[in-house]
């Protein structure tokens, strides 16, 4: 239980730390937004309630906001998608296959599944992200363009670590 | 009553979740002026810790090309202070503008709207609507004040608006940005009978009192015309790289007060 807890802080942390001091200092272009805390949202446990999904989406959401200076941005967007995980999943998995996996994973879902996954989280959230930035249907090619140079980048850098922090099977 | 405790048991994550949009898109909305930023006033306080360190190890990397800009600016004020040491006009002496040097803690580029954090704050004689500057042109304007920080809309935000002349022909003019690239910028409300070429160089009109006037704002780019319309504009290219920003001066002007009661009594 308590393991858990500290393992979740630490990730919480951690992606943190890479997006705001690594990946919000990236600037190749005007349009490129690599956005990869999210997938502390998408890798939480599938029996998490979605209370709490909603609220650590809101939680990790806020702190980026806080050291970006745009608040409500990042945690509005981010609520959405913690919102919304539930349904993706639903859609995309049977039932009864949920109930022998433990978290929505690269190592335990497969590779194929987490990448059709991640990237309906992070086209719903980087859409809301730009376009709540932009607050205007007038900038919607901007933003756009940014959705579309962005995400492929920040799925990217996702899989890439989420395959870092892939746990060893055991045989 | 019990009813409604099921209501809210079994809807309790889509209630949360219509709250916390709710509060999001309100602070959102109320960060939208630029003058109401308080939610930034307070995240200075906490993030300017983390951005001042992560900033302090940046700064090694740039080390030698800062030293260079240095020198440089360095020479040019011993040269200026030359002249005046030589001149006998002194009839009139009273500064009007005093620069705060400070250091860029943090500074975006790629959003709509950009602000830049800078290391000097209230208790430095900081206030808002101080002009900021770097030694190759215009950076922006305070927004926002806490005691060691300070926020600079920088002319890259969508609200920002910079009174202009051409150097060429003394005319005024008036800079936007348009939220596409950080390195160009539109110069609008260019009467139509003025003539623009590619290369002209756009300075402060000193109009504002935020900025003294003649500092640098950028050159002509490209030039466009709109045979319908009274008024021309154009495509600038800023002289102050923005991506670079580490070192700024923040202007503080003496009679600001004194001017601005004049403008009221009008």
């Amino acid at each position: 239980m308590y393991n858990t807890l500290i393992k979740n802080i630490l990730i919480f942390i951690g992606l943190f730390l890479l997006q705001v001091l690594v990946f919000d200092n990236i600037r190749i272009g005007n349009y490129l937004h690599p956005v990869i805390y999210v997938l502390f949202v998408m890798i939480l446990p599938f029996k998490t309630p979605n209370l709490r999904l909603v609220i650590d989406g809101f939680l990790i959401g806020m702190t980026i906001d806080i050291f970006d200076g745009t608040p409500g941005l990042n945690a509005a967007a981010t609520v959405l998608i913690a919102y919304l995980r539930p349904y993706v999943i639903g859609f995309m998995t049977r039932k009864s296959e949920l109930d022998e996996k433990d978290a929505p994973k690269v190592g335990i879902m497969g590779f194929p599944w987490f990448l059709v996954y991640s990237l309906i989280l992070l086209l719903i959230h980087n859409f809301t992200l730009f376009l709540l930035e932009a607050f205007s249907f007038k900038l919607l090619g901007i933003v756009l363009l940014e959705v579309v140079i962005s995400v492929p980048v920040s799925l990217f850098v996702i899989l890439l670590i989420s395959y870092l922090f892939k746990p060893i099977k055991k045989n | 009553m019990y009813n409604l405790l099921v209501f809210l048991k079994k809807y309790n994550a889509v209630l949360l979740f219509l709250l916390l949009e709710i509060i999001c898109i309100i602070l959102i909305l109320n960060s939208l002026p630029y003058h109401n930023r308080k939610f930034v006033s307070i995240s200075n306080s906490i993030s300017g810790n983390l951005h001042s360190t992560s900033s302090n190890i940046g700064n090694y990397f740039t080390l030698k090309n800062e030293n260079e800009l240095l020198i440089y600016h360095n020479a040019l004020l011993m040269n200026e202070l030359e002249k005046y040491r030589y001149s006998v006009d002194t009839v009139r002496h009273d500064e009007t503008f005093i620069y705060i040097p400070a250091h860029v803690i943090s500074n975006s580029l790629n959003r709509v709207n950009n602000f830049i954090l800078i290391d000097k704050g209230r208790l430095d004689g900081i206030e808002t609507d101080m002009g900021v500057i770097c030694d190759n042109g215009v950076v922006g304007k305070i927004v926002n004040v806490s005691n060691h920080y300070a926020s600079v809309m920088s002319m890259l935000n969508l609200s920002s608006i910079t009174s202009v002349r051409f150097i060429s022909n003394q005319n005024i003019a008036s800079v936007v940005w348009n939220g596409d690239s950080y390195m160009f910028s539109t110069v609008k409300d260019i009467p139509a009978h003025i003539q623009i070429e590619k290369g002209d160089t756009i300075v402060t009109s000193g109009y504002s009192n935020t900025f003294p006037a003649g500092i640098m704002v950028g050159t002509i780019e490209e030039t466009t015309f709109d045979e319908r319309s009274d008024f021309n504009a154009a495509k600038m290219r800023f002289s102050t790289d923005f991506s670079t920003l580490q070192y700024v001066y923040v202007v503080k002007n003496n009679f600001k007060a004194e001017i601005d009661s004049l403008c009221i009594t009008h």
